[in-house]
């Protein structure tokens, strides 16, 4: 007696929807993407308050040994000689948008001398709001932190 | 004679669509990096001609030494007792002014850190109004 064997199954994995959630996955990250302006490596300094900047800043990092680099938000930061070249930078994106938010990204080591000039600079370009960059406060760094050591010496 | 007729498929091949959107992915999620976006405001005063004088005894005057040290109103303090010391002054006057002054050589990130402190008074219920920081040609111009 001949048995027939029934009908072959080829085993088969659904794949017509892999192309739809890869999709989906591409707006996803299209959309989210943000392109950083500025790439400087910095050890930003640590607060528990912190507020989303707002997006389009215009961005002025400095360096542990003082570099400032400054950037409209548009395009990619460039290095400037000093803090003065800071207000002519901000005066002339303050003249093109007086709401500009602009933001200080420096290193938590930077001596305060470069901060005081620029902030200075952008007080004198008549910027109104300015975000201080910093990255949350953890256990370790709140433990481990310079401020707060007791001693006697004044500014 | 026999002509062979070849039949042309009409669908479109897709075979290769999850491929493609699949190498689209690995290059956005080689090249998104997470940018730190967040931070302290810092609503920056009007640069007046005549700004508003303060009376020397109405501030509290924090000072920030080269080594991130706090001298506040000439005594030396550690950061988590400011908060403290300011209760009862701001009790008597809410509006009481708080300026910090950072030496030249301080470190940035020891301003940040009393900045931060003051503005998280609000949640220990001492709200501190008015924090100034101003820079050395302000202190030059109008400090006395």
């Amino acid at each position: 007696m001949r048995i027939h064997a029934g009908k072959r199954q080829v085993p088969l994995i659904p794949t017509a929807s892999m192309a739809d959630i890869a999709f989906l996955l591409i707006i996803f990250f299209m959309v989210t993407i943000t392109f950083e302006v500025d790439k400087t490596q910095v050890t930003l300094p640590d607060t528990q308050l912190r507020f989303e900047v707002p997006k389009k800043s215009a961005y002025i990092s400095v360096t542990e040994d003082g570099t400032i680099r400054v950037s409209t938000g548009e395009e990619i930061s460039v290095v400037v000689p000093g803090p003065e070249d800071v207000l002519s930078f901000a005066a002339s994106v303050v003249a093109a948008d007086p709401q500009k938010v602009f933001v200080i990204k420096a290193d938590e080591a930077v001596r305060y001398q470069i901060i005081d000039r620029v902030i200075d600079a952008l007080k004198q370009a008549k910027v109104e709001t300015l975000y201080l960059l910093s990255r949350a406060e953890t256990v370790e760094s709140a433990a481990g932190g310079t401020a707060g050591a007791p001693g006697t010496g004044g500014g | 004679m026999k002509f062979g007729r070849t039949t042309v498929s009409d669908e479109i091949p897709t075979a290769s669509m999850a491929d493609i959107a699949f190498l689209l992915i690995i290059y956005f999620m080689v090249t998104t990096t997470f940018a730190a976006t967040r931070g302290l405001d810092f609503a920056l005063p009007k640069d007046e001609d005549n700004p508003p004088m303060i009376e020397k005894e109405e501030s509290v005057l924090i000072e920030i030494g080269p080594s991130g040290n706090l001298v506040v109103d000439g005594q030396p303090m550690t950061l988590d007792k400011i908060l403290e010391y300011l209760k009862p002054k701001l009790e008597r006057n809410p509006n009481k002014p708080v300026i910090i002054r950072p030496d030249s050589s301080a470190p940035y990130g020891a301003m940040v850190k009393v900045f931060d402190e003051l503005r998280r008074g609000a949640e220990k219920g001492v709200e501190v109004k008015s924090i100034s920081i101003p820079t050395q040609r302000e202190i030059d111009q109008f400090w006395y």
